[in-house]
């Protein structure tokens, strides 16, 4: 057999469909042997589902998948592990007050008369973990350890069970730069030893890096599987959206006015560990006419740092100013008068989902003039407003502003809490995270109305994960690392890799620089 | 796909769908009633298949029984006590079914209503009994107990709220642990008070009627209509107020608020809204409403507490939560729902006294009818789904 | 003391099984509120069982020429028919919350309406009253264990030990004992017990690592019922002369309580079951403890009103569970219904 066609998983006209939508239409997806093979596409695009799919979370409605080129069925996760199949999902699959070594055994524990012998397990995982290089310390609970460490878990989950077609699912958003490269050098290790990769992402420069073989989709739809050698980025991107992006955001010179939000010396406690501080003596200011951006990995107290200043969480030190006005410990309301807030999390705080989309829009002004009279809520009224908003921002939904909010889709909720916070017109637009997990149509429009914002002269404090992003869409970055401002940089002046140092705490600025 | 469509909404759609979801719950729930009356007669050696018959024909048609005829046979009509009982028994049924409805629109549990029900039924005695009739109008005594009785239950029911917003305990045990000092602070009070019954020699463990001071709820006429039964005017008043709690809750910027943060809590206080308050009030609203249906049952002039209940709690107070869950928490359809279990109530009584069955089977209806509510609501939410879901693809 | 002791172990051993009870289904992801009606239920099966062998001439037999080990395998006989029929019981919880993915408080609350109605319902039927009784004497006389069995003359002592922890007790106190420390090693150290608690804490990661969350969270809320059956059981037999009247007067509740106040763990549940034990000690036998064997009965000679002692569990309950309610652990994803599609 020609080892070009020595496929060790073959996906064959995959169907998959949801209520409402076909997440997967008729895809197909070969894996050679020991190849790392990319799946690209937007966020929607069908890759996790399809990744499901193969690991016996979803059964199909169409389609085959052949093993070693014989037909097999998945049917649940045992079957896939039965074949040698395992994943690193999105978001991690721990169980997070569970040790880490209990998180690895779990579910292919080693027993003697039904109870758990953890020692040969521990042997097993130790003998892995050095050989890759992937410490972890196996007696920590999950929930105390970091992210990076967390998918270094994940990883040891699959070694443990022996498994030779490992999935990766969007490994890399949550790394460093610096972690990413680790990462791609213990895949490229891992193919080396003949297991296969398929590698999930939406990160064309990663993909040209360490992939060997690309497929696309594109709304659920297989776009062509090519070789990393014979192509481009550029071809790859308009693969994955099916037009020329626009990678960079269009803006002009930023004119910063007067301060408008002014931080000084907040500490804040952790929210999983209440008598620990998450934010640590953090002071910076956010001006009228600029987008400030706090970057860093996930958990380094980005978020305590906006819930203190939202009001939303607490403050143990410091003080915050807004407008002029210490709002330090001021309630929720009264910082809401000059403050809009895009929240981090849309189901948690930003919609109710089961009220309608009108009911929606007026969360902090039903009780305004115009809403309401005599205590009564004006119905017409509040529906014409959410008709303006549905119509400026281009919300889409099935009943308009009858629609339940739990109805829309993901990128249609995030433009629904947008127009809401960006109609209240307030002086300081809090956005945290606002285009997590949307298709880059809806970041662009996010991205302009943002910058839109911010040549009206308001103040914009973007918390974003995503490098890319920072870069591109902001005018100043300060980098938060375990709870500290480590370093404040310009787009213009520094790239991914400096800031990945900063990220990773590997560099910083001494504490008068960066305190601005 | 049109945004602006003006098409009748899906609300109206779902009032028909609730009411269906509750027809379904409740046919269930009487088939079972026959079956385990059925079941229970087969068994039993010293039952006739003539009984089983007959305890099978009392639960569905029980409120139309008018006892026995001179053959020994069931007889059948209208008949008026039966039915003026049954609006009588919905009274404090409508307030605690609303107490417990409104409470679980907040977001909360409230099993705390037997405990509520009892200090309000304390506290409308003791007003109702202890201010002399002689020196001020029965009437303002009647309100003066109506009233107090509300805030007594209020600040009960605030008892847990408060625990639950400040200190995150758990309602549903803060609830049920209110209730049982409740029921000790009740027996306690009125074991040291002037109100036990001594007088009526016949009888132990009571309190006296109200009546004793000359107060009882206004007939209305209401007793012309039903000649022979208990009925007053409790239930015009446990009706409107049942009409108010729904306007509050659909139509008022409290009710919005209130309804907000029982459906996300998180994204209430994100508003800005102040959701623990939010959290006490509705409690206390809950328990004025639960307080304020033991006052309406025992102002009426012809019902006696027994005082010495640190043992047991009030059977209304829990029947509450079936009334609430049977109309799916909607306010006007608990006055239905009420009116529904009150029947039952009824038709235990027939049974109990006509055949060898007990009143008891009906609490074991009442029973499966909240199982099956506890789905019937994931039965109606895809129900509508699924008409949604068709609008959309015919839109399309 | 011995009397003291006695009577807190009386309370504290079946709020200690239930408290149990309330963990596997709570660490397996099911909120089971319905243990109260579930005791209510093992208590009138397991008293009707016994009450029908009192009956057969094999027991009666054995009460006759004191063959206490017969009587003692009857209790045993009833634990298992109040575990079994308890354990069925909580199959609608399970039925309602698994495979519905019904709301659990509500089914929990339908099993605590229905059980009283239905045991009251056949009670009436089968005794004409409200109370279902022993067929022959009482509970003590038949199955209480007594030093007079090994040997002991009426007026010898067995010591301390002995007349604290053989003498009136119950042969149930040690089999719940047994089962407590039996089924807790299971929780933590076995493979079932760490997948049962995986369940609990984040079922997609266990559904993830092919375990069956389904079959997990029955198991969890099956082992419940046995055991909040079989605690129903032992309250009605140790507390209740061994009757059942379709009440267990908030017991199931206080032991979701205990359960809470224990931090869903093991260890700290056997604390707050003793604790709570003696508060429920207290309000039944105020007036007849003798602290310290001197006898004076000082808690009666405080004078204070017998409703405060009454009130005195739920009073503590209440303020327990304020103060460690704010940092106390839930299992996750308790209440949650497992949704496959949802990540």
């Amino acid at each position: 057999m020609d080892q070009k066609d020595d496929y060790v998983i073959e996906m064959l006209h995959i169907t998959k469909e949801f209520p409402g939508i076909k997440a997967n239409d008729d895809i197909t997806l070969q894996l050679r042997r020991g190849e790392i093979h990319a799946l690209l596409g937007e966020n929607g695009a069908g890759k996790s589902t399809l990744m499901s799919v193969l690991f016996g979370l979803y059964q199909p409605e169409k389609g085959e998948i052949l093993f070693n080129g014989k037909k097999v069925e998945i049917n649940d996760p045992n079957d896939a592990t039965a074949l040698g199949i395992g994943m690193v999902h999105q978001h991690f699959k721990l169980v997070e007050v569970f040790t880490v070594l209990d998180n690895i055994i779990l579910g292919a524990e080693t027993t003697r008369m039904g109870f758990l012998q953890k020692k040969e397990a521990r042997e097993k995982v130790k003998a892995l973990s050095e050989k890759y290089g992937l410490y972890v310390d196996l007696d920590a609970k999950v929930e105390d350890i970091t992210v990076g460490m967390q998918q270094r878990v994940e990883i040891l989950k699959m070694l443990y069970r022996d498994n030779d077609i490992l999935i990766f699912d969007e490994p890399t958003a949550v790394l460093t730069p610096q972690e990413i490269d680790e990462l791609m050098a213990t895949m490229k290790e891992f193919a080396k030893e003949g297991k296969s990769i398929l590698f999930i992402s939406h990160k064309l420069n990663e993909i040209m890096a360490v992939a060997d073989r690309v497929t696309v989709l594109r709304k659920g739809k297989g776009i062509g599987t090519i070789e990393t050698k014979s192509t481009n980025t550029q071809e790859l991107s308009n693969m994955m959206v099916g037009r020329p992006v626009q990678l960079q955001v269009k803006k002009d010179k930023a004119k910063p006015g007067q301060a408008i939000l002014k931080v000084e010396h907040l500490s804040a406690p952790s929210r999983v560990h209440k008598n620990k501080n998450a934010v640590h003596d953090v002071s910076f200011e956010v001006r009228a006419g600029e987008i400030l951006c706090i970057a860093g990995i996930d958990g380094n107290g980005q978020t305590e740092l906006v819930s203190a200043i939202t009001g939303l969480g607490q403050t143990n030190a410091g003080k915050v100013t807004l407008c002029g006005e210490d709002i330090s410990h001021a309630s929720i309301k009264s910082r809401s008068k000059n403050m809009s807030h895009i929240p981090e999390d849309r189901h948690k705080h930003g919609l109710i989902l089961d009220f309608s989309l009108a009911d929606n829009m007026v969360l902090q002004r039903f009780k305004e003039k115009q809403f309401q009279h005599n205590g009564f809520i004006d119905k017409p009224m509040v529906r014409q407003y959410a008709e303006k908003l549905i119509d400026k921002f281009d919300v889409r939904s099935g009943q308009g502003p009858d629609t339940m909010a739990r109805a829309m889709s993901g990128g249609n909720q995030q433009k629904a809490i947008i127009a809401r916070e960006l109609d209240r017109n307030k002086e300081l637009v809090m956005a945290v995270q606002p285009t997590r997990g949307l298709d880059v149509g809806a970041i662009e429009f996010i991205h302009a109305q943002l910058v839109e914002e911010r040549d009206e002269g308001r103040a914009i404090m973007l918390v974003s994960l995503e490098l890319d992003e920072v870069l591109s869409l902001s005018d100043r970055i300060l980098v938060m690392y375990e709870g500290e401002i480590v370093g404040e940089l310009y787009p213009e002046e520094t790239n991914a890799q400096e800031l990945g140092l900063y990220m990773s705490g590997a560099k910083r600025m001494d504490r008068k620089e960066a305190a601005v | 796909m049109s945004r602006k469509n003006n098409e009748p909404r899906l609300l109206e759609g779902n009032g028909f769908q609730s009411v269906l979801s509750s027809v379904v719950s409740i046919i269930i729930g009487l088939l079972f009633g026959m079956l385990l009356i059925f079941i229970v007669g087969a068994l039993d050696k010293n039952m006739s298949m003539k009984t089983v018959w007959e305890g099978m024909r009392l639960v569905i048609g029980g409120l139309f029984s008018t006892g026995r005829g001179a053959s020994g046979e069931l007889a059948w009509g209208f008949n008026s006590i039966n039915f003026g009982n049954m609006l009588f028994r919905a009274t404090p049924l409508i307030m605690t079914g609303l107490s417990v409805a409104f409470a679980y629109k907040t977001g909360l549990f409230n099993i705390g209503a037997p405990g509520q029900y009892l200090m309000g039924a304390m506290t409308s005695l003791m007003i109702a009994l202890g201010i002399p009739s002689d020196k001020v109008h029965p009437v303002i005594i009647w309100i003066l107990a109506f009233l107090g009785a509300m805030i007594a239950g209020a600040i009960w029911g605030a008892i847990p709220g408060i625990f639950k917003a400040l200190l995150n305990t758990n309602e549903v045990i803060a609830c049920i642990m209110t209730n049982w000092i409740a029921a000790n602070v009740v027996t306690w009070l009125f074991d040291i008070s002037k109100f036990k019954n001594v007088t009526e020699s016949t009888k132990s463990g009571y309190i006296y009627k109200t009546t004793f001071n000359n107060v009882a709820t206004t007939k209305l006429g209401l007793d012309k209509l039903f000649p022979g039964s208990q009925i007053n005017g409790g239930i015009i008043i446990a009706i409107l107020i049942a009409i108010g709690i729904y306007i509050l809750m659909s139509k008022t910027t409290f009710g919005y608020e209130l309804r907000a943060c029982g459906a996300n809590k998180d994204a209430a206080k994100y508003a800005g809204l102040k959701d623990k308050r939010d959290i006490v009030l509705s409690m206390a609203i809950a328990g004025a409403l639960s307080a304020a249906g033991a006052a309406l049952y025992y102002l009426s002039g012809n019902t006696e507490l027994f005082w010495s209940t640190y043992q047991s709690l009030p059977a209304i107070g829990f029947n509450g939560i079936p009334v609430a869950m049977l109309a799916l928490t909607n306010p006007i359809g608990v006055i239905f729902s009420a009116l529904f279990m009150s029947m039952l109530n009824i038709i235990g009584l027939q049974i109990t006294s006509l055949t060898a069955y007990n009143e008891y089977i009906t609490d074991v209806i009442i029973a499966v009818i909240v199982y099956l509510s506890a789905f019937s609501l994931l039965i109606k939410q895809f129900i509508a789904r699924r008409m949604s879901r068709k609008k959309k693809e015919g839109a399309k | 003391m011995t009397f003291l002791i006695q009577q807190t172990l009386k309370y504290a051993i079946p709020l200690m099984i239930v408290a149990l009870a309330g963990v596997f289904a709570e660490r397996s992801g099911i909120i089971n509120l319905a243990l109260e009606g579930i005791m209510i239920f093992g208590a009138f099966c397991g008293v009707l069982f016994v009450n029908t062998m009192q009956d057969t001439e094999w027991v009666y037999a054995a009460y006759r020429e004191d063959k206490f080990g017969t009587l003692q395998l009857v209790v045993v006989m009833a634990m298992i028919v109040a575990a079994i029929l308890g354990a069925i019981l909580s199959l609608l919880l399970s039925f309602a919350s698994i495979n519905l993915r019904a709301n659990q408080t509500i089914g929990g609350t339908a099993i605590n309406l229905l059980s009283p109605a239905i045991v009251l319902f056949l009670i009436r039927i089968l005794e004409g009253q409200n109370t279902l009784f022993l067929a022959k004497g009482d509970a003590a006389e038949w199955f209480m264990i007594n030093k007079t069995m090994f040997g002991y003359g009426p007026k010898e002592s067995m010591g301390f030990l002995g007349d604290t922890f053989v003498h009136k007790t119950y042969i149930t106190n040690y089999i719940c004992i047994i089962l407590f420390v039996l089924l807790s090693i299971i929780l933590y150290k076995t493979k079932f017990g760490i997948r049962v608690r995986s369940c609990g804490e984040n079922p997609h990661a266990a559904d993830s690592l092919g375990i069956n969350v389904k079959k997990m969270r029955y198991a969890g809320t099956t082992i419940s019922g046995a055991l909040a059956g079989m605690g129903g059981f032992v309250y009605a037999l140790t507390t209740a002369n061994c009757s059942s009247n379709g009440d267990v007067a908030g017991f199931g509740f206080l032991a979701l309580a205990v359960m809470i106040f224990g931090n869903w763990k093991p260890g700290p549940i056997v604390g707050a079951s003793i604790l709570f034990g003696f508060f429920k000690c207290l309000a039944a036998g105020y007036s007849s403890i003798d602290i310290n064997g001197d006898g004076i009965f000082l808690l009666k000679e405080l004078g204070l009103s017998p409703h405060l002692y009454r009130m005195l569990p739920y009073i503590v309950t209440l303020i327990v569970l304020a103060f460690t309610s704010k940092n106390s652990r839930a299992p996750k994803a308790e209440g949650i219904p497992y949704d496959k599609g949802q990540r």
